[in-house]
């Protein structure tokens, strides 16, 4: 009898035990394997669609780029498409389309990511020709200097376009300036101009390489086989000849400076606000993802609501966090009509100004929380996100607690330490970098009552003063 | 030390105990039925109150009471060599014991099987597919107010989609309340007669889910995402802003200015659809496919409240919309709830049907826009097909070919070999009625439109003499097979693609037909549409740049 009432205590016992699990969600179950020169391979099956997706990352990215060739990495990840293998470009194209798969490299500040996603049936196809890529990319002149010239049009286009999209560049670029964080990542029409091909087969050579290398594949494939050909393929490969660079975290900037880039003509102004931030590591990263929810990651959050629901000042404001390896940038980024200009920088500025005074009620922070965790599951719900997030994991040398204890750490965080999160993140409205883009004749005058002002003017090829 | 053992001969502690497991058990009994049957809100309260309650009086009982051969007596009258408390003390024991296991099986039981229905009469269980090729599990109804709902359940995440489908865009407008179905998609966010503007987004955000909406030429489509947990949230949310919506005035005065911001940040700042409006509005002369969706600047500034209500009458009835559920839940606890939010809602006469088609184009048409630009654009439009139209598919894959990626044909000879434009691509309107195959461009600072306008038409002349290759077709074809299975990798794809093609092609099974009909194309259809289509008295050609003087750049 005694014996049966433990064994009903012991199911009890398990019973609340499995009720209080975490929350959130936990990252499934992969192989991971590091070869003797360093490349890492992280696999991961699901069968649930036929498809398999890749994610590659070489840590470097634009942080790598010499002096004054902002632009290199990314042209280089572009031109990793334009032929590697027996295949040209146009034939190294064809093979990916035909099949009717993507691979795609581009340049992020502190990494070069390839990405792609084929049927499961061609998985023996998209392996071959990742490994060209990496090991044996044509890196033609001919072709290097296509893509320069055509990277420096669309940049002109992308300032006849919608600047929504710059804006942040502007603004990183003024408050970083020299410091690598304020490199463009894709260039300017400056820095491509620049760039030659010797450049580009150096950068190939100093930061393209084994020990840089992280590949996650996700999706409806055998993965011991992919074990085998993976190790087989890269066993050998050289490593990159150049150590990376050390970035120095940038202390932020004390008291105000203001960058107005003319756009003549424009109806609408767009402008940033920002200082630096904080690192990927940042250890109350749970709060600060509560705060920049609350103050300006949602639309019930407070910058949307007082800025566009309740001023009709604009269609979209954002609190954003750039969090790389050291000190990032946080921002609030949004865009008005020409008249409304001095209206919304004062009302953003003033709500800057209310988070740090009032901070949020308890019951707002239980409405962010629940949507953080309600919002989660959906990011890695596919073999291609499932991939990206095993890559980026390992590239910024973060376990799978970073994914698997968020859900607690949300549930768990209190409100005090979402208040003090506010003050050690968010800067003063004293201690400011703001950029405006906007029609500068009319706006000129008003702006300088928010500090010294620098001018540029949008066409000018670059992207700070 | 005498009371202790007195309350334990009496068998208090056993009773106790027997207690506290039998509320365990109820309390989950509850709790597991309440999501798969509608229980009145106080449910839970009211039990956990009655078992508070019940508890000293099943101790008091426990104490006075005690079981004897005889029947119950009470225990002072109960010789203490005659009693069989010690009997009694033992079967207490075995019901502790046998309800525990129970409570174990029942719970564990649940979360091992498949989620089981409970069956409640008056449930409608819906249709299930008829084709062999989509998946069983899909069920489809029809209320009786004419709203259609389509479940897909799909258990791979805690999470759940609904995508509702409106049959009002663009092409329901007319001069004067031309963007009005976009006004309308924002308003739709801004308050009921029993939500505050506002309390919409703040009390679905504070269950954990998410919203946003997009406005077509041909639909509106609201999309909400969100934990299991919230779901009838998100039912009583979407029930109340489809029956109870309000507009108030000074509401749709802020409103009108955000609109306006969304104008001023996606077409007047955007020498893109500075120019595509333009295209747009000079293809088109008869059929309100030529209004923008978002709306001329005046009709903004001036449609009115009364425009405002009228529509959401008409466009809004159950009878003109479609709803897709996708994701963790069972096709019985949506029919339930459906029936329970949505049905309130009475139908509507349906909307007045669009009556103008738009008549044949007699010869090439131009538009020029002048605009502050370092880079010109070229736009090329051609009539083409509507959704289900059967050339549609074919028209697709060529436009694939001639545009899709680096590999495709435009891209090659232009981009790459030519260098006369920096960029190229092209998509198909595939809406309620026949809309444009369109080709857009954007040219080097010192590029020539006109040149690369007939580059561009040679190729289109070439794709319609010569034809494409069946290499050509086969990777058409392997990209639009594989986009469809990355449609079908989440839930959120899964409602548009179904909602998608219950809308535009009467039916969401033939969603999984495309496999089967990609394959059944052939060269020679791509060869016969591009030369119906591409032919140049059926084309609009724009072409924006900066002034000839005057701006300096």
């Amino acid at each position: 009898m005694i014996r049966l009432r433990l064994i009903c205590l012991a199911l009890v016992g398990c019973l609340f035990l499995g009720e209080a699990s975490s929350q959130g969600v936990t990252l499934p179950g992969a192989h991971h394997i590091e070869l003797e020169n360093g490349v890492v391979f992280i696999l991961h099956e699901k069968h649930d669609v036929p498809l398999i997706g890749v994610h590659a990352t070489i840590r470097g990215g634009a942080v790598s780029d010499p002096e004054g060739k902002s632009g290199l990495s990314s042209l280089l990840a572009g031109l990793l498409e334009k032929g590697a293998g027996d295949r040209g470009a146009a034939a190294f194209a064809e093979a990916v389309a035909s099949v009717g798969g993507s691979l795609a490299a581009s340049a992020g500040l502190e990494a070069i990511t390839i990405s792609g996603e084929f049927l499961a049936r061609d998985s023996d196809l998209m392996v071959e020709l990742l490994v060209d890529m990496l090991q044996a990319p044509a890196l033609e002149a001919e072709e290097m200097r296509k893509l320069r010239d055509r990277r420096i049009n669309l940049i002109r286009a992308a300032k006849d376009g919608d600047l929504r999209r710059l804006t942040p560049t502007y603004g990183n670029a003024f408050l970083f300036g020299e410091h690598p964080y304020g490199t463009p990542v894709d260039g300017s029409e400056t820095s491509l101009a620049k760039l030659t091909h010797p450049d580009l087969l150096g950068y190939y050579r100093d930061f393209v390489g084994a020990d840089r290398l992280v590949i996650a594949i996700a999706g409806d494939f055998d993965a011991l086989a992919m074990i085998g050909s993976l190790s087989t393929a890269f066993r050998d490969w050289r490593r990159a000849a150049a150590p990376l660079p050390e970035i120095q975290p940038l202390q932020p900037q004390q008291g105000r400076r203001i960058l107005l880039v003319d756009k003549p003509g424009a109806t609408q102004s767009y402008f940033w606000i920002g200082n630096v931030g904080v690192d990927v590591g940042f250890p109350r990263r749970a709060e600060l993802d509560i705060a920049n929810t609350l103050f300006g990651g949602r639309f019930t959050s407070l910058l949307v609501d007082e800025m566009r629901t309740k001023a009709g000042l604009t269609y979209g404001v954002r609190s954003v966090l750039l969090r790389p390896s050291t000190a990032g940038s946080v921002a609030t980024v949004s865009y008005t009509k020409t008249e409304t200009t001095i209206e919304a920088i004062d009302l953003a500025l003033s709500l800057l100004a209310r988070i740090h005074e009032e901070g949020f009620t308890d019951d707002i922070i239980l409405s962010g929380k629940n949507y953080i965790l309600g919002q989660f599951p959906p990011r890695l719900e596919t073999a291609a996100q499932l991939a990206a997030q095993f890559a980026e994991l390992e590239t910024l040398g973060l376990d799978e607690s970073y994914i698997n204890g968020y859900g607690n750490a949300i549930a768990d965080a209190d409100a005090a330490a979402v208040r003090a999160v506010i003050d050690e993140v968010y800067p003063a409205v004293d201690d400011l970098v703001v950029v405006v883009l906007g029609d500068a004749e009319t706006i000129r005058d008003d702006i300088a009552k928010y500090g010294p002002i620098t001018e540029m003017d949008i066409s000018e090829p670059r992207f700070r003063p | 030390m005498a009371l202790f053992a007195e309350l334990r001969r009496r068998n208090v502690f056993k009773v106790a105990l027997l207690y506290a497991v039998s509320s365990w058990l109820i309390i989950w009994f509850v709790g597991a039925i309440e999501s798969e049957v509608t229980l009145p809100a106080w449910t839970n309260a009211f039990v956990l109150f009655v078992l508070a309650v019940g508890f000293p009086v099943a101790l008091q009982f426990a104490w006075t009471y005690e079981i004897t051969p005889a029947g119950l007596k009470k225990a002072v009258d109960v010789d203490q060599t005659q009693s069989i408390v010690y009997k009694t003390g033992q079967k207490l024991n075995a019901a502790v014991a046998v309800l525990l296991v129970l409570g174990v099986l029942a719970v564990f039981g649940q979360r091992l099987l498949p989620t089981f229905e409970f069956l409640v009469p008056g449930i409608p269980e819906g249709d299930a597919p008829v084709s062999a090729r989509a998946p069983a599990e899909i069920r489809s109804l029809t209320l009786d107010n004419g709203l259609k709902i389509i479940v897909w359940p799909d258990h791979d995440i805690p999470n759940i989609v609904m995508y509702n489908f409106v049959r009002a865009g663009g092409r329901n407008e007319y001069p004067g309340i031309t963007g009005l179905s976009h006004f309308f998609e924002h308003m739709m966010f801004l308050g009921t007669s029993n939500r505050e503007p506002g309390e919409f987004d703040r009390t679905m955000e504070a269950a954990g889910g998410a919203n946003n909406a997009y406005t077509t030429a041909d639909v509106t489509v609201y999309m909400d995402w969100f934990p299991r947990s919230a779901l009838e949230t998100i039912f009583d949310l979407e029930a109340d802003r489809l029956q109870n919506l309000t507009t108030v005035a000074e509401v749709v005065e802020s409103e009108r200015q955000v609109v306006y911001s969304e104008r001023r940040s996606s077409v007047d700042n955007d020498n893109f659809w500075k120019l595509a409006e333009q295209v747009q509005a000079t293809a088109f002369v008869a059929h309100p496919y030529q209004f923008t969706v978002i709306g001329w600047p005046s009709d903004i500034e001036s449609w009115t409240q009364d425009d405002l209500i009228s529509y959401y009458r008409t466009y809004y009835a159950p009878n003109n919309r479609t709803v897709v559920i996708t994701g963790d839940v069972t096709p019985g606890e949506i029919f339930a709830l459906a029936e329970e939010y949505f049905s309130p809602t009475p139908a509507q006469e349906p909307p007045p049907i669009v009556r103008t088609i738009e008549p044949e184009q007699q010869g090439v048409r131009r538009v020029e826009v002048e605009s502050a630009a370092q880079t010109p654009l070229l736009h090329l439009a051609f009539h083409a097909g509507a959704a289900a139209d059967p050339e549609s598919l074919p028209m697709g894959l060529l436009l694939n070919i001639l545009t899709g990626g680096e590999a495709s044909r435009l891209h090659r000879a232009l981009v790459e070999d030519e260098g006369v434009a920096i960029s190229v691509g092209g998509y198909l309107d595939e809406g309620f009625d026949p809309g444009l195959a369109y080709f857009y461009l954007t040219l080097p600072p010192d590029g020539s439109p006109a040149a690369v306008e007939r580059r561009v038409l040679e190729e289109l002349q070439r794709a319609a003499k010569e034809g494409v290759s069946e290499a050509e077709l086969a990777k058409a074809r392997n990209i639009m097979l594989a986009d469809h299975w990355r449609d079908l990798a989440t839930i959120a794809g899964k409602a548009e693609m179904l909602g998608r093609y219950a809308v535009f092609h009467g039916d969401y099974e033939k969603l999984f037909a495309l496999p089967e009909a990609l394959d059944a194309v052939t060269t020679d259809d791509l060869r016969s549409i591009a030369a119906t289509v591409f032919r140049t008295r059926n084309m609009t050609v724009g072409v924006l740049r900066a002034p000839e003087a005057g701006v300096a750049e």
